[in-house]
């Protein structure tokens, strides 16, 4: 689906002697696995409803969704990869959104002028929890969990002061271009694109993005470190509490961007951005194979991770299933996937054992 | 004396007889009469149950995010018995009750058996409960069930609401638990080092099952509350008691690590928690200032606890 190269995890910190890495076969990789499944979800969906394959209807706004939960999943993987949760994902983008609304509301400044300050409220508030946990040495759940209320509280009180409702009526120029638009709509010559959205562009960028702070940036590969081992990460002389402040700034700046992308697809800035965002946020990255450990990352399995959602939401809801209904078989996914991963795991490990 | 002074219960317990006297004074003794006093104690048991379902996970450095949907689930499930099922409301309650365990059974199982972080195990069965909470009666209200079981989610004992009573009863039952019980001691022993729990011969396995089961059964406890005392049930219930029940134990100082709980401070918090409640309603405040105290008062207890620990730490 996604183009970037996956950006492998590191088996383990560099600062901890470990016997010779193990490598586990190819079928025990949950990024083939999830392929696979996605693969014959959409067989299986498009042959019960052939709508499934209708490119306006059906896959533009799939894929227009899937940029937003892939961001989503991105913003809680920057923090996972310190093993730490950032509970107020949601709250953070509504914050940021708001941000957005209100400068294009009051200052009437473009697209992506407002884009930008949004995306540095995002990391400000996200570079505040990241300070909080580092100086206080509290758990990272318990604190973003503290900030979801405060914000959630904080966000209403804002709309009802700027707005006097809970949503923005101002349409920037070129928000309903990223609503509807697809490639297909421009042309040079007799040449069109192909019928994706223009939000699906800024989501690959973002997973380049983060894959390639994961996987090439000393940055990254700091966070990583931390992650893994924050005492041998000290000791090797790695600024630990700066790179936990950064991982949560980078996480409340993607937070902020799939609240842009949410707000662009439903063509409003309004208070209810954000609010179905934590599920999403660590079943896309756990789905993908990504630990609540720390210390390891999977953005394409992160990536796949909200595709494979995303793909079982629109084709249950084609078959008219309710929104509550769908989220017993999201459940159960989600479970079975789980297992079958541990189980995976389980047998390669001890094939490996067996033949070595 | 000294040692009494310092801990955090202590702290806790003055600062919601402040609020408490404040709120009173503010009120012109409004909050004192029969009606409002009744009203705030009757409110107040579901907190505290909901805060000790999260408590006895956290004991073992687990978390339970099915708690709230359990809680509502169970609700529903109860009243589709005795309305749809026509069963006698004693059965219902009994199956409220086991409904709970087993989920909670289900959960521990899980978390055993695939080795799978209880977090996203229990984000996966709280979804899937969502869904069968929701598929138990659709958007439909259950009401008008056994008179017996409402009369007795409004019946007073002595001006004291009889659902606060239970809840009460219920604290003291889980404080023995964990203070003069094998399993219970155990618990904290592998929620607190697992290493060592195991070398002493307890298994972390069992201790692990057994926090769920009886978190599943503590909110089974908080859906007989809820269906008492509501008078009526629908597949909204649950919806917003994940946070709560977070916030009453680590406002009261249980240590998301494991192997540390506090019931005292645990009951004491959801009392504060009430507190900011009520006076949200008495000087209606706008319902989102309570969301942004409470997130405040969380940070700050956790903060002060911080503190705390490294003044006592400084002078050992």
């Amino acid at each position: 689906m996604k183009t970037e190269t996956a950006p492998e995890a590191p088996a383990a910190s560099p600062a901890e002697p470990r016997p010779p890495a193990r490598v586990l076969p190819v079928w025990a990789n949950p990024r083939l696995g999830l392929l696979i499944v996605i693969a014959a979800l959409v067989v299986l969906f498009s042959s019960l409803t052939p709508a499934f394959l209708d490119p306006r209807l059906t896959l533009a706004p799939l894929q227009a969704d899937i940029s937003v939960y892939v961001v989503v999943g991105l913003a809680q993987l920057a923090v996972l990869s310190l093993g730490h949760m950032n509970m107020a994902v949601g709250r953070m983008a509504a914050l940021s959104t708001f941000a957005m609304g209100l400068v294009y509301d009051r200052l009437g400044v473009p697209l992506l002028v407002g884009l930008l300050v949004g995306l540095a409220v995002g990391a400000g508030i996200g570079a505040l929890a990241g300070l909080l946990i580092a100086k206080t040495g509290v758990n990272s759940f318990v604190v973003t969990l503290a900030l979801d209320f405060g914000l959630l509280g904080l966000v209403t009180i804002l709309y009802t002061w700027a707005t006097g409702g809970v949503s923005f009526a101002v349409q920037p120029s070129g928000l309903s271009a990223l609503r509807f638009d697809t490639f297909a709509d421009y042309c040079t010559g007799e040449v069109c694109g192909p019928r994706i959205p223009l939000v699906v562009p800024i989501a690959v960028a973002a997973a380049l993005g983060v894959g390639l702070l994961f996987r090439h940036a000393r940055l990254g590969r700091e966070i990583l470190m931390t992650g893994s081992n924050t005492v041998a990460a000290e000791l090797s002389g790695i600024p630990t509490h700066r790179r936990i402040v950064a991982a949560h700034a980078v996480s409340g700046l993607l937070a902020a961007l799939a609240g842009f992308l949410l707000a662009a697809n439903n063509g409003a800035f309004s208070a209810n951005i954000g609010e179905s965002f934590l599920l999403p946020s660590f079943l896309a990255p756990v789905l993908g194979g990504t630990l609540l450990a720390g210390g390891a990352v999977s953005v394409l399995g992160t990536a796949l991770g909200a595709t494979l959602t995303q793909v079982i939401y629109k084709g249950l809801n084609l078959l008219q299933f309710s929104l509550e209904e769908l989220k017993l078989y999201i459940g159960l996914v989600l479970l079975a996937a789980l297992s079958l991963d541990r189980l995976r795991a389980v047998i390669a490990e001890r094939r490996a054992v067996s033949t070595s | 004396m000294r040692s009494l002074v310092r801990t955090n219960e202590f702290t806790l317990a003055v600062i919601a007889a402040l609020g408490f006297a404040a709120l009173a004074v503010a009120t012109d003794f409004n909050l004192l009469t029969a009606g409002t006093l009744d009203a705030f104690l009757r409110f107040l048991a579901l907190p505290i149950v909901i805060g000790l379902a999260q408590m006895v996970v956290l004991a073992v450095g687990q978390m339970n995010l099915s708690v709230g949907v359990l809680t509502g689930f169970c609700a529903v499930a109860s009243g589709w018995l005795m309305i749809d099922a026509g069963l006698p409301a004693p059965i219902a309650v009994l199956a409220a009750l086991a409904l709970g365990a087993t989920v909670g059974l289900v959960n521990g199982l899980l978390v055993i058996f695939t080795r799978i972080n209880g977090f996203i195990v229990t984000l996966a069965t709280m979804t899937i409960l969502e869904g069968l909470r929701y598929g138990v009666n659709g958007t439909g209200t259950y009401q008008g069930y056994s008179p017996g079981l409402r009369e007795f989610g409004q019946a007073s004992l002595a001006g004291v609401p009889v659902v606060f009573l239970l809840a009460v009863a219920i604290a003291v039952a889980v404080a023995l638990f964990f203070r003069r019980t094998v399993p219970g001691r155990h618990l904290l022993a592998s929620g607190g080092n697992p290493f060592a729990a195991r070398l002493s011969g307890i298994s972390n396995d069992r201790a692990l099952v057994l926090a769920h089961t009886l978190s599943g059964l503590l909110a089974g406890f908080a859906a007989v509350i809820v269906v008492a005392a509501f008078g009526s049930v629908n597949a909204s219930i649950g919806d917003d008691l994940l946070l709560p029940s977070f916030a009453a134990p680590i406002i009261g100082g249980v240590a998301l690590a494991g192997g540390m709980i506090s019931v005292t401070g645990t009951v004491l918090a959801a009392f504060l928690v009430r507190l900011v409640d009520v006076s949200q309603s008495q000087f209606d405040i706008n319902r989102r200032w309570v969301d942004l105290i409470i997130g405040a008062v969380v940070l700050g207890a956790v903060l002060l606890g911080q503190f705390r620990d490294k003044l006592s730490g400084g002078q050992r």
